[in-house]
């Protein structure tokens, strides 16, 4: 396998840095931290299809990204595409929106267990936003729980003080627990009586940097008892495990209910919209606030969801892809083993994190990644990783070999540890 | 609006502790101390501490209190800062025959010193204008930002974000290295390199080091093009990276 080279890419990057803040901006940029080291990554995309990207040097790459998470179904889905494209013939943006909406609602509603209702955005911290803005509507309260490390967007008050851009007023109203810690929680209840409107989390704990970690057992089923009983909002943020655990919603493959749950990447498979997803009881919170953006109706996303959710529910879509998962990360984790090394994998297998535990700084695990990346296999280094449902047995025994490939060369390029 | 006491750990730490390779680098600074024995003691109440001695030919900087022949005392860290700005001068306890020094060489060396961390194009013409200004602001900045880390409101908040461990950082082809231990918050900075970092950061060469610490080049161009490499535990040096943008506004 001849490493792949990235002379194209890097003609674009320098042109792109002359005209757009850090070249590409956000954590898709190679400044993110999950590119390391930098020249073994592609930085621009040519075209997509299925479990595939090919670079602008012609590399292909099959996909463990997935777009940092829309691409559920494979890219370019023909069924999706043809529906979007024939919304987009009658209609997109207009002045009032399109009757599809409401068909997107419905299904909506009926496929995720916990919806009574669904308001649409564009983004995860859109909808992440919103949620707190109906929290604190419904509660009259201002301050949110969340949990340290976890990742609900980029708006101010997810980010923290000291970071660029981010005052004292805009983060003021946090308070920060340990994910399966409800000790920490319930003592913030009582500190705080009568001011907390919502408790916001991931479904379970999938920072960077971090081995993910599953809700242990009553984790849940006790902090929804501990804000049902001091009115305080239950918020899911959905946004990057929804449909890849439970078409249901997570909240339902965990066993409780939220009062709120977060939508986004795999809601369209790729095409851009959001939804937060609510209860009956938050319905009038949610209708008394105003929100809204300038294409926040638009109707080719809504068509193009309506077909993606009824696919992933006639695939079986998120145990097809937890299959997948185990399928992959069962694999890798025997290849490192024959090799000397210790890969560990956490998480649920349709979205998990894995790293090499042969050392605390990462640097083998970077190196490892590196060498995939270079012959093939699109991982990044500390992000969690995703399946989509058109992955093959053939992407799976191809990943494989190159992940035997890659660690060899790790071997090779440290006696030192044999 | 930045707070007196890390301004002036700042100064006294990161800009004044610069001493000792200004003595080695410039060679009219390096013959003017030739000869010279003594130390000199800089204390502020409620603020930093530090010995500077001359002796052998070569100086040497030391946090805190030790044997001096000369001693300065300043009120409170503001009044050290004033010194700094050449606004106040220093209350002497100790060493008063020895003042002329203070007048004449030490004025010198804090003279040259100020010229080589205030660079200008025409300056950085000069090569070896350019490498002792890049070494110089390199370890000001990296002993800067560890003052930062350990007073400064969100400075504490930042440091307090950085994983234990060792942060290496180094400029090939000729540059100075540094290293950051940081453990529970607190940060402690080294000359030369750890063999065990959990994180490293490495400069290509002086030219892009001085670009970087000049403000002259973008530093996503740089870390794109490798110019900056980064490797390790990326949070340690994502949030000192934090603590390196807030330098500018101490000096």
């Amino acid at each position: 396998m001849k490493p792949y080279t990235y002379e194209n890419n890097q003609q674009h990057f320098k042109r792109a840095l002359k005209f757009i803040p850090t070249g590409i901006y956000g954590h898709l940029g190679p400044t993110e931290g999950c590119y390391i080291p930098i020249s073994a990554y592609p930085f621009f995309c040519d075209k997509a299809k299925g479990s595939y990207f090919w670079d602008v040097d012609g590399n292909r790459f099959i996909d463990y990204m997935c777009a940092y998470g829309p691409n559920v179904l494979g890219y370019n889905d023909e069924d999706v595409d043809a529906a979007a494209m024939k919304q987009l013939e009658l209609g997109n943006c207009v002045s009032t929106p399109s009757t599809i909406m409401i068909d997107f609602a419905e299904l909506l509603v009926d496929t995720v267990e916990m919806a009574d209702w669904a308001f649409f955005a564009k983004n995860g911290t859109d909808v992440t936003g919103f949620a707190l803005m109906v929290a604190k509507a419904a509660t009259g309260r201002k301050k949110t729980i969340l949990v340290k490390g976890g990742y609900h967007g980029v708006a101010p008050w997810t980010q923290k003080l000291g970071y660029a851009g981010i005052v004292e007023e805009d983060v003021t109203n946090n308070l920060y627990v340990d994910f399966n810690n409800y000790e920490q929680v319930e003592n913030l209840v009582k500190e705080h009586p009568d001011e907390i409107a919502c408790f916001m989390a991931t479904p379970y704990h999938h920072p960077v940097f971090e081995d993910s970690q599953l809700p242990e057992k009553d984790y849940w089923n006790k902090i929804r008892k501990l804000c049902t009983d001091h009115g305080i909002v239950l918020a899911i943020d959905d946004v990057r495990c929804g449909f890849r655990l439970d078409h249901k919603g997570s909240d339902h493959y965990f066993g409780f209910k939220a009062d709120l749950m977060c939508f986004c990447k795999a809601l369209g498979n790729g095409y851009n919209f959001s939804a937060l997803c609510g209860i009956d009881a938050l319905r009038d919170a949610a209708a008394s606030i105003m929100y809204t953006g300038s294409y926040w109706m638009s109707a080719m996303p809504f068509a193009a969801g309506i077909t993606c959710i009824n696919k992933l529910q006639k695939l079986n879509g998120a145990k097809l892809m937890q299959n997948i998962g185990e399928k992959l990360t069962t694999g890798l984790v025997d290849i490192a083993k024959d090799n000397g090394f210790n890969l560990k994998i956490s998480g649920i297998s349709s979205m998990w994190y894995m790293r090499i535990t042969n050392d605390d700084s990462l640097m083998l695990h970077q190196e490892w990644i590196s060498e995939c990346v270079r012959r093939g296999v699109f991982f990044t280094g500390h992000h969690n990783l995703f399946i989509n449902c058109s992955l093959t047995d053939e992407d799976i025994n191809l990943t494989h070999e190159i992940a035997d490939a890659s660690f060899k060369v790790l071997k090779t390029n440290h006696p030192e540890l044999f | 609006m930045p707070n007196e006491l890390t301004k002036a750990n700042i100064n006294l730490y990161a800009v004044l502790r610069n001493m000792e390779e200004l003595c080695e680098l410039d060679r009219t600074m390096y013959d003017l101390i030739q000869n010279r024995n003594l130390s000199i003691q800089f204390s502020a109440t409620n603020g930093p501490k530090a010995l500077l001695s001359f002796k052998s030919g070569k100086c040497h900087f030391t946090r805190g209190t030790g044997k001096n022949n000369i001693k300065l005392y300043f009120k409170s860290p503001k009044h050290f800062n004033q010194l700094i700005e050449g606004t106040a001068n220093p209350i002497p306890l100790k060493g008063f025959t020895k003042l002329s020094f203070l007048t004449k060489d030490f004025t010198k060396l804090t003279e040259k010193l100020t010229y080589y961390l205030t660079p200008t194009d025409e300056r950085l013409k000069d090569p070896s204008y350019l490498k002792i200004n890049t070494i110089l602001t390199a370890y000001t900045a990296f002993y800067a930002l560890g003052e930062i880390g350990n007073t400064d409101a969100i400075g504490k908040l930042n440091a307090s974000r950085i994983p234990d461990g060792i942060i290496n950082i180094s400029v090939l082809n000729g540059g100075p290295s540094i290293h950051i231990i940081a453990s529970k918050g607190h940060l402690e900075i080294k000359k030369g390199l750890a063999s065990s970092p959990r994180a490293s950061m490495t400069f290509a060469d002086m030219e892009t080091t001085n670009l970087v610490l000049n403000g002259k080049i973008d530093t996503y161009t740089c870390i794109a093009s490798e110019k900056i490499k980064m490797k390790g535990y990326i949070p340690m040096l994502d949030n000192m990276n934090k603590l390196l943008s807030q330098v500018p506004a101490f000096l």
